[in-house]
């Protein structure tokens, strides 16, 4: 039976969806026809690889056709597509509808689809000989990509999850058999608040520019086994394998600095699974550059880079196997949850898990592997055993992060460990030590053969200047209160700061093309140097000792408590400052919280003043979501971030005018009367306010006075805690009858009523209704100091510039390359 | 002896001793009982007591929240956590604490909670009692 629905806009979702099936069809026809149009030698004319080629443009054109659709729907508000219903709603601004798209698991896939489909179009323009045997594992991996948004039914089971399935389809309900469902849902769920981040515009194309880049070694080193070209992929590969390490590196920092600048949890890395899972490909691809770099210098470590490269890109898969099955439910707060694709994607993973695995294997015997060991002074050697241990730190984060992926697996019952942080960091850490040591003195060591004396002199006399400068660093900051490895990874990091700029100084005296790892280096150093001293020495500056009333047996167990309490305009010392709650700014959604943070030195005198706007959002959906704000200096910054905060009512703000008067009296202590005279003084709990004087001829809005009625307002001058507030309460008689206006001083916490005249005595009646403690408004914070936390933003910066400059060298030498002038080694090898 | 096998061998005991290190300090997740029972931290995974008060009063105290919980024997217990209430925390649908025993409390320094979806059932029944109110006008 079919309804007929009223008010639904089927035509983008059916245009769309066929759009889906056209990208995989397309993908499918493009990946089988450059494989003939590789393995099929005998044919004279290109018709496989024109078809390949046709395919994959049809390909691309569709995935773009899909995101527009997508954007049409979510644009246009047609909340009987379950995508924009979930993900959007009318409020929302539309530079976040971008934001959206990747909010939800259809529209990263669909970004990653893109990504690689301009990508392939690279290839397809840039690749020349390699055409065919790339482009037939990039529009294989396409084609795969594509099935993830299939989501139609075959043999029972739905493949994939597509974005253009409707509300009624995806939720089941009664309401959905009325055919005018589609007036009852009015408004979307909306965009979680905290993507609603420019950060979140730009975090997430990188970051899934970078996974979708590393298919192009990948395929690569594929095609090389695969055509037995075994040694012509390297150039090619190394370039690409930069380009894909520079953009998923700076994708991954891009995520922490919006972890940093938006979330709550009070820093910039959390070894959170989700985090995990995109270093992880990044670490071995990482590993692998240096190792294809040392083969086409030296001809040694073939094996471990082509399997680097390989297994980089499995990884990727795996990655995003662990973030979108729901496998991680248990041990992460933001991983994607399931949509039913488990075994999907885990068949995506073995797909080329196989491939990589059978390649290997099957030219296991071809493989221009040396039998020959390198020399133990030589930087080859080296760089491969940095290589290897970039390769067992990676190891480590898979083994800890995957503890789901064995309890689902092997039925156990593991947990991870209780302190994930501190567990990571040591072990990482003791890693970091090694690497950084490595890219330090490999620097002094030539290719092939280097002369040892002056090897180990140099070395030594670097590495034990870095001993005092890293040891001193440590002590200043503090640092070396914490385990041990942590002071190691300094004077390492200080170790690869000081000789890559030997290097780079090198560099501009001549060998220029030097540059670009030295200043990669240094980039990595700094990041190692900032992120060590930024998280290892914070300081939580909230603290906050004044808890009673729960007994020592809780005093004494819980650790420093990190959450301080603010009533509006009361100033509480914290640190070295004075901070004050002084009041709020609403723009919908967000409201902010004005904190005025003062520095006063000894005679009195405020040295520094400055604001913070932390903000929060009574979201319906999730309740109160934060956002900090933070003050930042050269060398450190100061964060803020509010826990709590009594903002419910944001949320039905309308009905706040329809209080009674009684109802309002509810939120006030008794009130007290004082009889008073003009220029007396009224005493309250947080200050006192004096009777200016009376104000006849008061006006109050909507009710005109006629002959008889009298209307006169007290002028109060309020003082409560340094500030000063005005109000004027009336009172009026009115055909007889008296009535008074009360006047609300909020940021006083104060309501003050005009009760009575007693004229034969000339005195007043002031009514003061104060708010008790409980319901003043207040906020609970938390605030954080991260000392030299810009080392790590600028190292992250040169180092991509690092990664740049590499990028254009190993580019020159890939169409010196290409020109024909062959590099020395590869001859060897041919002749061998 | 060749410097590859030297290699791998230090491959393998790095690999060993990672394992090794990464199964110590993993944890087992447990129950209110075996907390009793050991003063080492650990984990307990439960659901939210919502017939029993959460305590959170800013104004006495900022860091002090507690609340009831069962854990999967049904084993009920309070429990004090050192910090603000968690968001959202009355829709959690399963919980994972961190901590350990202290006399009859059970101390969390950690609590990790698990919201139902924003994408699934909870909010069609949001859906239908709007639509009935309404079509009952």
């Amino acid at each position: 039976m079919s309804t007929a629905f009223q008010g639904e806009h089927l035509l983008p979702g059916q245009l769309g969806q066929f759009f889906i099936i056209l990208s995989f069809g397309s993908a499918l026809l493009s990946a089988i026809s450059y494989y003939f149009a590789t393995t099929d030698k005998t044919l004279q004319d290109n018709s496989w690889l024109k078809l390949g080629r046709i395919g994959y443009f049809v390909n691309t054109l569709s995935v773009i056709g899909i995101g527009v659709c997508l954007f049409y729907i979510i644009y246009n508000h047609l909340f009987e597509y379950h995508y924009a219903w979930a993900h959007s709603s009318r409020t929302l601004p539309v530079y976040y509808i971008i934001s959206s798209y990747w909010e939800g698991q259809e529209g990263s896939f669909w970004l990653w689809c893109f990504w690689q489909g301009l990508l392939g179009n690279l290839l397809i323009w840039r690749a020349k000989s390699w055409e065919k045997p790339v482009m037939t594992i990039v529009a294989l991996s396409q084609a795969l990509l594509a099935s993830m948004l299939i989501g139609v039914e075959i043999f029972g089971t739905r493949v994939g999850s597509s974005p253009f399935i409707l509300l009624r389809e995806a939720i089941p309900g009664p309401i959905f058999s009325r055919s005018d469902y589609m007036s009852f849902i009015k408004d979307g769920n909306g965009l979680n608040p905290l993507l609603q981040n420019y950060w979140m515009v730009i975090h997430p194309p990188t970051l899934f520019l970078g996974f979708a880049s590393m298919v192009v070694p990948f395929a690569y080193a594929i095609a090389g086994l695969w055509q037995k070209r075994y040694q012509e992929w390297i150039q090619p590969a190394i370039t690409y394998s930069l380009f894909a390490v520079m953009i998923l590196g700076t994708g991954i920092i891009m995520g922490s600095f919006w972890a940093y600048e938006s979330l709550n949890f009070g820093g910039f890395w959390a070894w959170d699974p989700v985090e995990n899972a995109s270093m992880i490909p990044w670490l071995t691809l990482i590993g692998a550059v240096h190792v294809l770099i040392v083969y086409k210098n030296t001809g040694h470590s073939y094996f471990t880079a082509t399997f680097l490269v390989l297994i980089s890109f499995v990884l990727v898969l795996y990655a995003s196997f662990l973030t979108r099955s729901g496998i991680l439910g248990e041990t992460s707060v933001h991983a994607f949850t399931d949509l039913g694709m488990k075994w999907h994607l885990v068949i995506d993973v073995l797909i080329f898990l196989a491939i990589t695995v059978g390649l290997l294997i099957a030219r296991r015997k071809d493989m221009p592997i040396t039998k020959k060991d390198e020399e133990t002074y030589s930087r080859e050697f080296w760089l491969f055993v940095g290589a290897i241990f970039l390769g067992l730190s990676c190891f480590h984060l898979i083994l800890v992060t995957s503890i789901p992926v064995w309890n689902w697996i092997f039925g156990t019952k593991l947990a991870p460990p209780t302190e994930p942080v501190k567990h990571y960091n040591v072990i990482q850490a003791s890693f970091a030590v090694v690497v950084t040591i490595l890219t330090g003195f490999s620097q002094f060591l030539k290719y092939k053969k280097t002369d040892t004396a002056k090897f180990f002199i140099s070395t030594g006399i670097y590495l034990f200047f870095s001993a005092l400068i890293g040891f001193l660093i440590a002590y200043a900051t503090g640092l070396y209160k914490l385990h041990f490895v942590f002071t190691l990874v300094m004077i390492g990091a200080v170790y690869s700061l000081l000789t890559n700029a030997k290097i780079l100084s090198d560099a501009f005296k001549g060998k220029l093309k030097l540059a670009g790892s030295a200043v990669a280096h240094i980039g990595f150093g700094l990041i190692l140097v900032g992120a060590l001293i930024a998280a290892g020495t914070s300081k939580v500056v909230s603290e906050n000792n004044s808890g009673i009333g729960f007994g020592d047996e809780f005093a004494k167990t819980s650790n420093p408590k990190e959450n301080i309490m603010l009533y509006k305009n009361q100033p509480i010392k914290m640190g070295d400052y004075m901070v004050t709650y002084i009041g709020d700014s609403i723009a919908k959604p967000n409201h902010y919280f004005k904190v005025d943070y003062k520095k006063v030195d000894a005679n009195g005198k405020v040295t520094e003043e400055f604001v913070l706007k932390p903000n929060s959002q009574a979201n319906r959906k999730m309740g109160l979501v934060s956002s900090p704000d933070t003050k930042h200096y050269l060398f450190h910054d100061l964060y803020t971030h509010i826990t709590m905060a009594p903002i419910k009512s944001d949320l039905d703000a309308a009905g706040d005018d329809e209080h009674t008067e009684e109802d309002d009296n509810k939120n006030y202590d008794a009130p007290v009367a004082h009889t008073v005279t003009v220029g007396d003084t009224i005493r309250f709990r947080e200050g006192f306010m004096i009777l200016k004087g009376l104000q006849k001829e008061a006006h109050v809005q909507n009710i005109p006075l006629k002959d008889k009625d009298v209307a006169v307002s007290a002028m109060l001058e309020i003082q409560s805690h340094g500030q000063t507030y005005k109000a004027q309460p009336i009172y009026m008689i009115k055909d007889g009858n008296v009535f008074d206006f009360s006047r609300k001083v909020d940021e006083a916490g104060l309501k003050l009523r005009f009760t009575k005249i007693v004229p034969e005595q000339n005195k007043f009646e002031i009514t003061v209704y104060q708010q008790p403690e409980s319901k003043k408004p207040y906020i609970v914070m938390r605030a954080i100091n991260f000392p030299y936390i810009n080392f790590f933003w600028s190292g992250t910066i040169i180092m991509v510039i690092g990664f740049l400059l590499s990028i254009f060298r190993r580019n020159q030498e890939l169409s010196r390359t290409g020109s024909g002038k062959k590099v020395a080694y590869q001859k060897q090898h041919v002749e061998a | 002896m060749k410097k590859s096998s030297i290699i791998g061998i230090i491959v393998i005991a790095v690999a060993i001793a990672v394992i090794i290190s990464t199964y110590s300090s993993s944890s087992t997740y447990g129950t209110f009982t075996d907390a009793s029972k050991t003063s080492s931290p650990l984990q307990v995974v439960g659901h939210l007591v919502k017939n029993k008060e959460l305590y959170y009063d800013a104004t006495k105290d900022a860091n002090y929240f507690s609340f009831y919980m069962t854990d999967n024997r049904g084993e009920e217990c309070k429990v004090v956590f050192t910090g603000t209430k968690p968001q959202d925390f009355e829709r959690s649908e399963q919980i994972v604490l961190t901590g350990q025993m202290q006399g009859k409390e059970f101390h969390a320094s950690k609590i990790l909670m698990k919201c139902p979806s924003k994408y699934t059932q909870d909010k069609v029944e949001i859906t239908e009692t709007k639509a009935n109110k309404s079509a009952n006008l």
